[in-house]
């Protein structure tokens, strides 16, 4: 409805279910990534080279052409029937991210600095078959062998620009997963890396858990335990500095009942926060959490892996 | 807790696990980072689900409290919002819902039963038991003095139109229907329920 003041909704607003990532995703985070850079002194270095690492997932994504794109009409069936359109183990053998991780290496030739550059020229050398070894090992949110641990983000970003790739292509989103796979992207079936609040007026308030691998967004009642479901012991931990002052925008969502937790970013309190980026820049929380030995955490970042 | 926990993974991202990480791996020392934890506390928040007693409608609200500190310890109340789960409000609050933060602060707010005596200008707290017992023993003297069981005619009606009762706003089935059986159960006829405040 119309009025002087401005419009009033006509009915009922309803927040989508699940959200697809959007064309412009990688450039995003890239953004959000070298802003963070440049407040968290003690990751500066890293998180300038995501940065640049998601900017060349942007470049990779837009000029790649895979070898492989599944026909139009190849997830249809799936998604009438709620399974997950784009599973990591029915795709792994047909995607074609070998040469999103070629155009990823190119992207990135210019940008890196001299430490980093052996993992480029590794990574150019290692024969097909550890590559897929290794990307094995990241779908599976698995450690991998601790040696070639510090290739594994790279291969990451491959296949996250080809999931990407392919979600973008999706007729419709498709359904909010059932009650047990409520904490496993819809489109992929990985784990969320975090969750997030979101501020735009269709959903302002509403939270939704953001997939790892693809970006997928799914909706996820606030105040719940995304893995065990209880809503009764959770507290939100955020880092605070000696003058009161919050960090980040990052709060850990712990569970009592399960003791795990997962990350949360109400973007309210900063409109740019980015479920993965905020989540690398926040690896103080983790740390203190991991301190405290009460809660393990549940959230999967490709691009940190830790041993075990 | 359900068998959902043992099909999730979970991440060891402590100190230990850092010198093997991949950060590590690629380069990048994770020293600077665990030292910068030392400048920092957690502190912690809760959010509890509740609903807005104001009216009838009953709009889904998220409290936030804190405490002093220490992990699960609950303070005070700091924040109040809509909650956008809920199926009726879905996130929105009137001007009144909204305000609720202050309601739930106000020095004013009525915490327990007071009494003021005829004649006096002051109120007097009392307790619970104290209050029932001086309501039962009103209604029931009330209730002697003013019970109808036949009206001019000699009908028999058998009620009590000298005192009524206003039941709360935010109630369930369940409470309106218990509330209907006790007050008419004594003859009583003047009842309402309010809508909104």
């Amino acid at each position: 409805m119309n009025h002087a003041y401005g419009n009033a909704p006509m009915g009922v607003i309803d927040p989508p279910s699940v959200v697809l990532p959007e064309q412009e995703h990688f450039a995003q985070r890239a953004q959000r990534l070298h802003d963070l850079s440049e407040r968290i002194e003690p990751l500066r270095d890293f998180l300038a080279f995501m940065a640049q690492l998601s900017q060349a997932q942007q470049q990779a994504l837009e000029r790649n052409t895979p070898a492989w794109l599944p026909e139009p009409d190849a997830f249809v069936l799936a998604l009438e029937h709620g399974m997950p359109p784009l599973g990591t183990q029915a795709l792994c053998r047909d995607i074609d991210f070998h040469s999103e991780l070629t155009a990823l290496l190119d992207g990135l030739d210019l940008h890196v600095g001299e430490a980093q550059r052996p993992l480029l020229d590794t990574l150019r050398k290692l024969p097909k078959e550890e590559i897929d070894r290794l990307a094995q090992e990241v779908l599976k949110a698995r450690p991998g062998p601790e040696a070639s641990r510090g290739l594994m983000p790279l291969i990451a970003a491959a296949l996250q620009v080809a999931w990407l790739r392919l979600a973008r292509t999706l007729p419709q989103p498709p359904k909010r997963p059932t009650a047990e796979a409520r904490s496993i992207c819809p489109c992929c079936g990985s784990l969320p890396v975090a969750s997030v609040i979101q501020i735009d007026s269709r959903r302002s308030g509403v939270r939704y858990l953001q997939c790892g691998l693809c970006a997928t967004q799914w909706y996820l009642e606030r105040s719940k335990c995304s893995v065990c479901d209880q809503s009764g012991k959770l507290d939100y931990l955020s880092l605070e500095d000696e003058t009161g002052e919050h960090l980040l925008p990052t709060q850990a969502e712990t569970c009592g009942d399960c003791h795990s937790y997962l990350k949360i970013m109400p973007r309210e309190f900063d409109a740019y926060a980015e479920p993965l980026a905020d989540d690398l820049a926040s690896l103080a929380l983790d740390l203190l959490l991991a301190e405290e030995k009460q809660y393990r955490r549940s959230g999967f970042n490709p691009l940190l892996i830790v041993g075990e | 807790m359900t068998l959902k926990v043992t099909r999730r993974q979970f991440f060891k991202l402590g100190a230990v696990g850092m010198a093997t990480s991949s950060m590590a791996m690629m380069g990048f020392a994770p020293e600077p980072a665990l030292a910068s934890i030392r400048q920092f506390k957690l502190t912690g928040a809760k959010i509890t689900r509740s609903n807005c007693t104001y009216c009838s409608v009953g709009c889904g609200v998220l409290l936030y409290s804190r405490g002093d500190g220490a992990i699960n310890s609950i303070d005070s109340i700091y924040h109040v919002e809509g909650d956008p789960d809920h199926p009726v409000s879905r996130g929105s609050l009137c001007p009144k819902g909204a305000g609720l933060l202050d309601y739930i602060q106000s020095e004013s707010r009525l915490k327990y039963p007071q009494v003021r005596e005829p004649g006096t200008d002051e109120w007097k707290r009392i307790s619970w038991d104290d209050a029932l017992t001086r309501i039962a023993r009103h209604m029931k003297d009330d209730r002697d003095a003013n019970f109808v069981d036949q009206d001019a005619e000699g009908n028999t009606v058998n009620h009590w139109t000298t005192t009524g009762m206003l039941a709360a706003s935010a109630s369930t089935n369940e409470t309106a229907y218990l509330t209907q059986k006790i007050v008419r159960s004594l003859g009583m006829v003047v009842l309402d329920n309010q809508a909104r405040v």
